[in-house]
C-alpha cells in the first residue's frame, strides 16, 4: 500500500495490483452453463505444470496457455465474448472506474468468539470466575434449543471477501499495475479478482473502457502510465493555494 | 634586480633561496563524492512485500527528488518548513524547529520538528513527499549522539527553543557532518518515557538521577538482544544498489 495525493492536497491510500499473466481460457454459453448470461473463464499467474493430473490440464492446453494458479468465471454478456487465449491487461482499466475487489481473506485459525465475533467478553475483575472472554449466554430458556447459525468459536478467515466501489486512481501500462483506492482483503502477494462495480452508484461511471478489452496489438499506443484528472503527479510543482 | 639579495639570515650572509612551498590540491569532489548519503528512507524494510513494489515507489520518489530538491538532513539539524495553507494569510506557513524523528519507509516517510514558541512546545510531522511542501531548508545540518531525540519533552526548554528567523550556518560539501555530542538536562521526573532504561539505549542525557535508579533501570537489560541472529538485518549491500540506482537516475 501506498499514499497517493490529489491536486488539492488529500492524502489517499492506495493498494497496488498486479495483473499477472492473465489468460482467456474458456468460453462457456448461456445454455452450457444453465445461468443468466455466458461466462469466460479466465486464469492469473502462471504455475507449474507438474503438479496437475491430465485431465485438468486440458483447459489450458485447449486454450494453448501455461498452467495458471487460479481460475476464475466472469460472468459476460454476449457482445464482450473474447477468444479463449487473449492476454488480458491492466488497460483493461482505467482511472475514474471503480472496481470490486475479491480475495481469500488471512486465514487466523480457530478463533475465539471476541476477535470472531467481535463479543465484549466479561470484566476482567470484580469477581469474574474463569470467565473473561467466553460467549456467555448462547439462546433463551423459551426457544429450548440454540438456533442454527450461532456465533460460536470456529475457524476464522481464509474465506472469499469483496470490497466493493473502490475507485481506480493510476494504471501502470509497462507493468500491468492497477493502484486501487483503499484496503483490499489478503495477505500480500495474494491472489484477487477485480471486477466492474456492482454498486448503482457507479453504474454510468465507466466512460468509454476499452470494450471487450485492450488488445496490446492494437492500433492505441498508450502512455506508461494513466493518472486520474484529480491525481496529483509527481511531475508537476508543489502545490499551492492561490 | 632581485629581492634574493636581501634576505639576511642570522649569520649575516645572504640566504639561500627557498622555493614556496608547493600547493596542495585538494580535490574536493572526489571527497564529496566518498562521502555518500542515502536517505533512511529509500532502505526497503524487512518483509515478505516484492522488492518489484519497492523499485516502483522509488521511481515516484525519485520523480517527486527531480521536480523539489529534498536536501540531506540527520536527526538532530534544525530545518526551516514552508507548507501551503489555504487558512494562512499569504497562503504559506514556515515552520523552523530541530528534527527529532525520523519514520515510515516509502513515499509515507515523515520527519517531526519540535520547537518552543511564547514557551508551548510545538511539534509539527511533515511527510517528506507530500506535494503541500514547498520549500525545506536545512538552517544548521548536524547529527546528534542519538537518532531519536523524543526525550527533548522532558528536558528543560531551552534545549529544544530556536528562534524563528535564525541564519541558515554555512556546512560546506566535502566535510563531514559535526556530531554535537550534547548532554542535555532533564526536567524532574515523572518523564513521558523512563528515559535510563537500558531499552531506549540514550547517550544524550546527562542523568542526574541517584545511582541506586540507574542500577535499577539496568535490571530491564537485555543483553542477548544484540547476538539474536534473527534480528540482524544486514542492508549494506542493499544500501549499494540502490545508492547506484538513485544516483544515476538523479544525474540525469
Amino acid at each position: 500500500m501506498m499514499p497517493i495525493w490529489t491536486k488539492s492536497g488529500k492524502k489517499h491510500a492506495v493498494t497496488l495490483l498486479k495483473v499477472q499473466d492473465c489468460h482467456v481460457l474458456r468460453y462457456i454459453s448461456k445454455e452450457e452453463s444453465g445461468g443468466k448470461t455466458s461466462k469466460l473463464l479466465v486464469g492469473g499467474k502462471n504455475a507449474s505444470p507438474f503438479s496437475k493430473s491430465e485431465s485438468a490440464m486440458e483447459i489450458f492446453k485447449e486454450a494453448g496457455v501455461p498452467r495458471k494458479q487460479k481460475v476464475t468465471t466472469f460472468n459476460v454478456t454476449d457482445d464482450a465474448i473474447i477468444k479463449p487465449g487473449t492476454p488480458l491487461y491492466a488497460a483493461h482499466f482505467r482511472p475514474g472506474q471503480f472496481v470490486d475487489v475479491t480475495a481469500k481473506t488471512i486465514g487466523k485459525g480457530f478463533q475465539g468468539v471476541m476477535k470472531r465475533w467481535g463479543f465484549k467478553g466479561q470484566p476482567a475483575s470484580h469477581g469474574q470466575t474463569k470467565t473473561h472472554r467466553r460467549p456467555g449466554a448462547i439462546s433463551t430458556n423459551k426457544a429450548a434449543k440454540v438456533y442454527r447459525g450461532k456465533k460460536m468459536p470456529g475457524r476464522m478467515g481464509n474465506i472469499y471477501r469483496t470490497s466493493f466501489g473502490l475507485k481506480v486512481w493510476r494504471i501502470n501500462t509497462k507493468h500491468d499495475i492497477i493502484y486501487v483506492n483503499g484496503s483490499v482483503p489478503g495477505h500480500t502477494n495474494c491472489l484477487v479478482k477485480v471486477k466492474d462495480s456492482k454498486l448503482p452508484t457507479y453504474k454510468d461511471c465507466n466512460k468509454n473502457p476499452p470494450f471487450p478489452t485492450f488488445f496490446a496489438d492494437g492500433d492505441e499506443n498508450l502512455p506508461e502510465d494513466l493518472y486520474d484528472d484529480e491525481i496529483f503527479q509527481f511531475t508537476d510543482p508543489s502545490v499551492t493555494y492561490a | 634586480f632581485s629581492t634574493s639579495g636581501y634576505r639576511i639570515s642570522s649569520d649575516g650572509k645572504p640566504a639561500k633561496f627557498q622555493p614556496p612551498p608547493k600547493p596542495v590540491i585538494i580535490d574536493k569532489k572526489k571527497e564529496r563524492e566518498a562521502r555518500r548519503f542515502l536517505s533512511p528512507e529509500f532502505i526497503p524494510p524487512r518483509g515478505r512485500t516484492d522488492p518489484f513494489k519497492y523499485y516502483i515507489e522509488r521511481k515516484d520518489m525519485i520523480q517527486r527528488r527531480k521536480v523539489f530538491n529534498i536536501p540531506e538532513f540527520y536527526v538532530g539539524s534544525v530545518l526551516a518548513v514552508t507548507t501551503a495553507d489555504p487558512y494562512a494569510n499569504d497562503k504559506a506557513n514556515r515552520f523552523v524547529g530541530i528534527c527529532i524523528q525520523r519514520g515510515g519507509k516509502g513515499l509515507g516517510a515523515t520527519f517531526v520538528l519540535r520547537n518552543v514558541i511564547e514557551d508551548q512546545g510545538v511539534e509539527i510531522r511533515y511527510e517528506l513527499y507530500s506535494p503541500r511542501i514547498q520549500a525545506i531548508e536545512v538552517l544548521k545540518l548536524e547529527k546528534r549522539l542519538d537518532d531519536n531525540l523524543m526525550y527533548l519533552r522532558d528536558a528543560l526548554p531551552e534545549y529544544s527553543t530556536f528562534d524563528v528567523n535564525m541564519k541558515p550556518v554555512s556546512h560546506l560539501d566535502h566535510e563531514e557532518v559535526p556530531v554535537n555530542k550534547l548532554q542535555v538536562r532533564m526536567k524532574p521526573k515523572p518523564w513521558s518515557k523512563r528515559w535510563e532504561r537500558p531499552k531506549y539505549n540514550i547517550k544524550g542525557i546527562k542523568f542526574e538521577l541517584p545511582e541506586k535508579k540507574m542500577k535499577e533501570a539496568q535490571k530491564w537489560s537485555q543483553p542477548w538482544l544484540e547476538f539474536d541472529m534473527l534480528r540482524e538485518y544486514d542492508t549494506s549491500k542493499i544500501e549499494e544498489k540502490i545508492w547506484k540506482e538513485v544516483s544515476e537516475e538523479l544525474k540525469k
